[in-house]
């Protein structure tokens, strides 16, 4: 099929056959055009990370598996959680997030309910595949166990990650990851500026961001 | 605003400028411009990004065909559909094609440039479908019923205040005037909409050639909304958003929030390959890219002009603009607005129509010292004024004769430093012969035509003699 919008293109730029591959090379350092950012040792990169998540207006901490009871507690507590949503991977249930939930009397709603009943957790609780320490991003790939929903329609989105899920520069994130379908960075609250630049949380997206980062 | 538009003003409005404009947009500019400059600062590699974004950008334009149909088949492989829209017509058809097959009644947008350039909500709601526009700023200006101010900040012309009165008409209510109550208003009201429409209109930042995946930066978790929740997902989006690969989109990343809002990373970047693929993810059922042209292709002929499509739209050279802070975007008349919409539109809607644009500008340069892909739009300013001023072909310069000889004599003059001298000591004794008060009169058409608006001063002694004789005391211009 001829595609005529192609053949405009072709016309303008002066072609006169069809290519199939770009003339030119991209840039003539590849493979690697620019020097990524290299990684700190690995508690720095730890402290990077949880710094940026500061700035961002999100609360990010360190946390020994031992104190997760408490911890949601008094995050339960903090952010008048009623109903939750988790997602189901095995490291969540290995740390019984769903279990602890349950016995301080949240309602946990299945992450695969419909949107609409999503829409009514409080808090919605993921891990992330990779992190970013420069600018403090989550990035999260999506799968039944893992519904893009979780981190989205809560008012409140708390992440519980590893220091194995750091990489330097998002560089290694693409290598690894961009064969999947759908991928997300999260940066920081959901944010917007636009009524007299009054820096406003909670837009659409959650309102609250909880990083806690798991001691080996 | 679809049909192409034989006019756009730029003199008329800019002398109507509501006083209101100029304090706002310039407070949200100085923002952004210290934000980026502290971004920037952080960064000891931008320069050489700055560079390699311009060399991938130039090189993607020369190779834009190549791309779109690598881009096309990756699209497919992953389940997706693409559509061709040659005009902004044709894109609004697509678009009202597919809501209709799926008997669609409300759709939930995320801001979009490409949308806004070919009326698609105007389409849509001629056909009887509510298109809600779901970003904050452009939440608030479809309410109002005006156009976007800033690329960025869309309703920050707008007081809170009125922002308070807007919402309280259109959603009949007792607003309040406090910005987070408005915020959390509209964040309840549209929650409820992105619930239930059946569709979610997007536009794109990027398309990443390599697997057919569309890239969507935004802040607010409205273009997370619109393209998650709804069954089918619709991304219009213009032909030169396509780019090679992901490494290529490293470096556009990196550029792009820094800047446009001083920012490491918008909150949120999402990458979306197809639909999803399995039920529980959550994510549409099916997804629609409209690859856009209208105009693109024909912008492509000019080899100058075409560097206008190295632009990832993040508005610093409107941020830094003297005219643009003075005017605010409705100047500028069209979807676009600043100085990249000064190189854009009359590119894409004739330099006829759009001929004042290209003259909206200082030459000041503020624009391309930001320009996180090296746009040099002072020179491409000039490019296009040349083109309207020849009645828009791409020809090379001319130069009449009389300017031509006139340059040769100056050329020669200060190459040959005796003939400047003397014309230097010649010149301010011939003043009283050819100069009444400050204006040359009695000279032939066409020469007139200019020394009747323009002023002659006086000739004087020059500057090396002036500088010789002036006493070494008042010499020293500093106050030290």
């Amino acid at each position: 099929m001829t595609n005529s919008i192609l053949e405009n293109i072709r016309r303008s730029l002066g072609r006169t056959t069809q290519i199939s591959s770009p003339q030119g090379t991209l840039l003539s350092l590849r493979p690697t055009i620019y020097e990524p950012r290299l990684p700190e040792s690995a508690d720095a990169e730890i402290a990077r990370f949880l710094d940026e998540i500061k700035k961002l207006s999100g609360v990010g901490q360190k946390l020994s598996p031992t104190d997760i009871d408490s911890a949601l507690k008094k995050l339960i507590e903090d952010q008048n959680i009623r109903k939750a949503t988790v997602w189901e991977t095995p490291h969540l249930t290995q740390l019984g997030i769903a279990e602890i939930l349950n016995s301080l009397g949240v309602d946990l709603v299945s992450p695969n309910a419909s949107k609409h009943d999503m829409a009514l957790c409080d808090l919605g609780i993921t891990e992330a595949d990779y992190l970013l320490p420069e600018t403090g991003t989550l990035v999260l790939r999506s799968s039944t166990e893992k519904p893009r929903a979780v981190s989205l329609l809560p008012r409140v989105h708390l992440a519980i990650v590893r220091p194995e899920m750091l990489r330097a520069d998002m560089h290694q994130v693409f290598e690894e990851a961009k064969a999947s379908n759908y991928l997300v960075f999260i940066t920081g609250p959901s944010r917007t500026a636009d009524i007299e630049l009054t820096v406003t949380l909670g837009v659409h997206g959650p309102k609250n961001l909880y990083v806690w980062m798991m001691d080996k | 605003m679809s049909e192409t538009p034989t006019y756009i003003g730029f003199e008329e409005y800019s002398e109507h400028v509501p006083v209101s404009i100029p304090s706002a947009v310039q407070q949200a500019t100085n923002r952004f411009v210290s934000g980026r400059a502290a971004r920037v600062a952080e960064l000891p590699q931008w320069e050489e990004l700055r560079q390699i974004g311009s060399d991938i950008r130039l090189h993607t334009i020369e190779n834009m065909d190549v791309y779109l149909a690598q881009l096309e088949e990756k699209v497919i492989a992953a389940g997706g559909h693409v559509h061709w829209a040659e005009t902004a017509e044709d894109a609004n058809r697509i678009v009202l094609q597919l809501a209709k097959e799926h008997n669609v009644k409300t759709a939930v947008k995320s801001k979009s440039m490409a949308t806004e350039e070919i009326g698609l909500n105007h389409a849509l709601e001629h056909a009887g479908i509510q298109a809600i526009e779901t970003d904050l700023g452009e939440y608030i200006i479809q309410l109002a019923g005006t156009g976007p101010s800033h690329i960025i900040v869309p309703a920050v012309h707008l007081k809170k205040e009125e922002v308070a009165a807007i919402f309280s008409e259109k959603l009949d209510m007792n607003a309040p005037t406090d910005p987070i109550e408005l915020a959390r208003i509209a964040r309840e009201v549209l929650r409820e909409k992105f619930l239930t429409a059946e569709m979610g209109i997007t536009g794109g930042n990027f398309l990443v050639a390599e697997t057919g995946t569309l890239v969507m930066v935004t802040n607010e978790g409205n273009g997370r909304m619109c393209s998650t929740m709804p069954d089918l997902h619709v991304a219009v989006v213009g032909i030169d958003k396509v780019i090679p690969d992901w490494e290529s989109l490293t470096v556009f990343l990196k550029l792009l929030a820094r800047s446009a809002t001083g920012q490491k990373l918008s909150t949120y970047t999402q990458f979306i390959t197809g639909p999803r693929r399995e039920e529980g993810e959550f994510g549409p059922k099916e997804f629609h890219l409209v690859l856009l042209d209208n105009a693109r292709s024909n912008v492509l002929k000019d080899p100058i002009g075409r560097e206008v499509f190295k632009c990832i739209r993040c508005g610093a050279c409107a941020n830094v603009c003297p005219v643009y802070k003075n005017v605010g975007g409705f100047a500028y008349g069209s979807f676009i607005s600043g100085p990249i919409g000064a190189i854009l539109s009359p590119q894409m809607l004739g330099t006829q129509a759009a001929r004042e644009l290209p003259y909206a500008s200082t030459l000041c340069g503020a624009c391309a010292d930001v320009c996180p892909v090296k746009i040099p739009i002072p020179k491409l300013l000039l490019h296009l004024r040349r083109r309207v001023a020849q009645g828009d072909a791409f020809a090379l310069p001319t130069i009449s004769a009389p300017i031509h000889a006139t340059a040769t004599l100056a050329s020669l003059a200060l190459a040959q430093n005796w003939i400047y001298r003397l014309g230097a000591h010649l010149l301010p004794i011939l003043n009283p012969f050819f100069r009444k008060n400050n204006w040359l009169s009695g000279l032939p058409y066409p020469i007139s035509r200019w020394t009747k608006v323009r002023p002659l001063p006086p000739f004087s002694a020059s500057f090396r003699n002036w500088w010789k004789n002036v006493p070494l005391k008042k010499r020293n211009l500093r106050d030290d």
